[in-house]
């Protein structure tokens, strides 16, 4: 968190508080990570949406250290007091991008856009509507969608797989698209790859996040395949979401319960060697002792992790609640 | 700890009491309840405050505890999401004004003209007094045999003489609460957790009634993660200033392995020569169950580092009273 804040280089534009900060001003922060279309473009079309509002906005552009902001978009940004342009001195990825322009927006309303096309520009008022309708979060579920079959399949598997961590199933967890109030931005758990989980997060957080169909953008139905390693860190991180949304208060129901397992199938092999030995069998020359003991080992070692995971749980207590907060009477 | 103490000083009177009580799905119970505390407190002699913790209902609780909220003795809080009964316990300890806070639970079991009982006797000089449901009124085999299983487990395990850990109905001081942040499902465990921080525990039997609205929250399939969190509550409570103890004295078992199985290779060796005990299995298994010493010994200095990191809290203090 504090990495990505030391070397972060503001690149361009004016400095210094700016005077619009009123209520329902809104923040569009838009992550430039992997993929980039015409941000120059993708300005206009949802700066177009937003003029049509009563309220002020501002776009932030937070650049990955991996891409240079276009010359056009610097010259926009140096005429324009509301668009910002923030740079990572490297490569720290989606989540911290995302951290990063929350932290350095001042809107009540976050809007989070991806870096390209994902939906058409005029159904982010939908979004808005069901903000004002009372939702805390709200997530563009792009629909109908144009993709190829391989692409629907793809997010299909991803979106059922996270569907058994998560108490509420959404359709489609990684649109880029989302609007939040800030005081719900500000309470996401994000590091790591987590961005991905958003409206998740939010929800677990004890937020009203809903979904609202938009339709795609075309440009954004194009094929996409990715390389095995891509897969892998997808899974992982789907892993690490899995189990924090589990066991993060208890830690040892998850280890004690692997565990126990090994220890359970280390007795019992012990056992039968044990009759064996009496039986007159000799066990000394035996891999399947080894075996046992082995079993024992690693049961023992995973309890041992799953003790000093709830010592972590128990001293971080102070400061955490489980609890929100939303109404009081 | 409590954001809402430090600005409710505006108000003209701080109630000493608080009466907090948990919600999930009681919308039909609410209203009893709070009628039966008003006046269960009616003969109280100080100011009190009741707080009605809705922990995420969906079936309209929330709105009949903004009803009961009209009387200004009365608050509401309304979670975000379910998130159990110690977090919504701790919702309303932590939003409590008084110096005395009674929970209780919010289906009408327990009897409110038993609150003022356990104040007086937290009053006679304790920290913690808990009800004890001498007549019990819930099902035999699903609820009462599981709970005094549990019972028996936790006061053999923490050596605290309390009979019913799982009653709601207890008395606390504030200072003892901020104590003891509670946490996942530990609100079964709040005497031992205090037992361990020096509080002074006491209980004395109350008055439990069957159910009449709605339906019970528990079954019996919370006993194994119950064992689970037994685990951490003795090894917590034990060792929480000391871990590298408590994982070095859990590394003298595999050291006893160990040794066993050196002795057995060291013995094959000299009675029946290096071509008989030429396996390898003994000196396998010794190697591995002193691995396990040596990685558990390191377990406990990951722990050591974990706390000195959070260490020179107040809380790590234990309690302690004036004695006049």
């Amino acid at each position: 968190m504090s990495a990505p804040q030391t070397l972060m280089e503001p690149a361009t534009g004016p400095s210094g508080p700016r005077t619009v900060a009123g209520l329902g001003f809104i923040s569009v922060v838009v992550p430039v990570v992997e993929r980039a279309d015409d941000l120059v473009a993708v300005y206009r079309a949802f700066g177009r949406e937003l003029d049509a509002l009563p309220q002020k906005h501002e776009f932030l552009f937070v650049f990955d250290g991996s891409i240079t902001p276009a010359p056009e978009l610097v010259a926009l940004a140096r005429q324009n007091e509301g668009v910002r342009i923030l740079r990572f001195a490297r490569e720290f990825g989606e989540t911290a991008a995302l951290q990063l322009g929350i932290e350095k927006s001042r809107g009540d309303l976050i809007i989070t856009l991806p870096a390209y096309f994902q939906v058409q520009p005029e159904g982010i008022h939908r979004l808005l509507d069901a903000v004002s309708a009372g939702a805390d979060m709200v997530v563009a579920n792009r629909s109908p969608r144009l993709d190829g079959w391989l692409n629907r399949m793809q997010s299909r598997a991803f979106q059922s797989i996270i569907g058994g961590a998560s108490e509420h199933r959404f359709h489609d967890m990684a649109c880029g698209v989302r609007v939040m109030r800030r005081p719900v931005a500000q309470a996401l758990p994000l590091y790591g790859d987590l961005h991905r989980f958003i409206p998740a997060l939010a929800l677990r957080e004890g937020f009203r996040v809903d979904e609202v169909a938009v339709p795609q953008h075309p440009g954004d139905a194009r094929m996409r395949v990715y390389g095995p390693g891509v897969y892998v860190r997808r899974l992982l991180d789907l892993a690490a979401f899995f189990f924090l949304a589990k066991f993060t208060e208890k830690p040892l129901r998850f280890f004690g319960l692997v565990g126990s397992l090994f220890i359970a199938a280390g007795t019992a092999l012990s056992l039968v060697l044990f009759i064996q030995r009496v039986d007159g069998q000799g066990i000394a020359n035996r891999p399947a002792l080894l075996l046992a003991v082995l079993f024992l080992a690693l049961g023992v070692q995973l309890m041992g992790l799953g003790l000093v995971g709830e010592i972590i749980v128990h001293l971080r207590a102070p400061h955490r609640r489980a609890y929100r907060v939303r109404e009081r009477a | 700890m409590s954001p809402a103490s430090t600005s409710a000083t505006a108000q003209e009177s701080v109630p000493t009491l608080t009466v907090v009580a948990p919600l999930f799905n009681e919308s039909q119970n609410v209203r009893p309840l709070v009628e039966w505390i008003l006046q269960a407190l009616e003969t109280y002699p100080e100011t009190f405050e009741v707080i009605l913790v809705d922990d995420g209902s969906r079936d309209g609780t929330w709105n009949e505890v903004r009803l009961a909220a009209a009387d200004l003795r009365v608050r509401g809080l309304r979670l975000g999401s379910n998130v159990g009964q110690t977090a919504a316990m701790m919702a309303g300890f932590d939003n409590a004004r008084g110096e005395v806070i009674v929970s209780l639970d919010g289906d009408l079991q327990n009897d409110p003209r038993d609150i003022q009982a356990l104040v007086s006797k937290l009053d006679e000089g304790y920290d913690l007094v808990c009800g004890w449901r001498q007549q019990r009124q819930d099902k035999l085999i699903l609820r009462k045999v599981p709970s005094w299983l549990a019972n028996r487990l936790i006061r053999g395990l923490t050596g605290v003489p309390i009979r019913d850990n799982g009653c709601s109905l207890k008395a606390y001081r504030r200072e003892l609460l901020q104590r003891i942040p509670l946490y996942a499902e530990q609100h079964r465990f709040i005497p031992a957790l205090s037992a361990s921080v020096g509080a002074r525990i006491t209980e004395m039997p109350v008055r439990h009634h069957a159910r009449r609205f709605g339906e019970s929250k528990y079954g019996i399939s919370r006993t194994v993660k119950v064992l689970a969190d037994l685990i951490t509550l003795k090894m917590i409570t034990t060792f929480r200033s000391r871990p590298l103890l408590g994982f070095g004295l859990a590394t003298l078992p595999a050291l006893g392995v160990a040794l066993v199985f050196g002795a057995l290779w060291v013995f094959s060796l000299t009675h029946f020569g290096p071509e008989k005990a030429g396996a390898l299995v003994f000196p396998g298994a010794g190697l591995l169950a002193l691995g396990v010493a040596f990685y558990l010994f390191m377990l406990g200095l990951v722990a050591e580092v974990a706390l000195s990191s959070e260490r020179g809290d107040a809380s790590d203090i234990p309690n302690a009273w004036e004695v006049r």
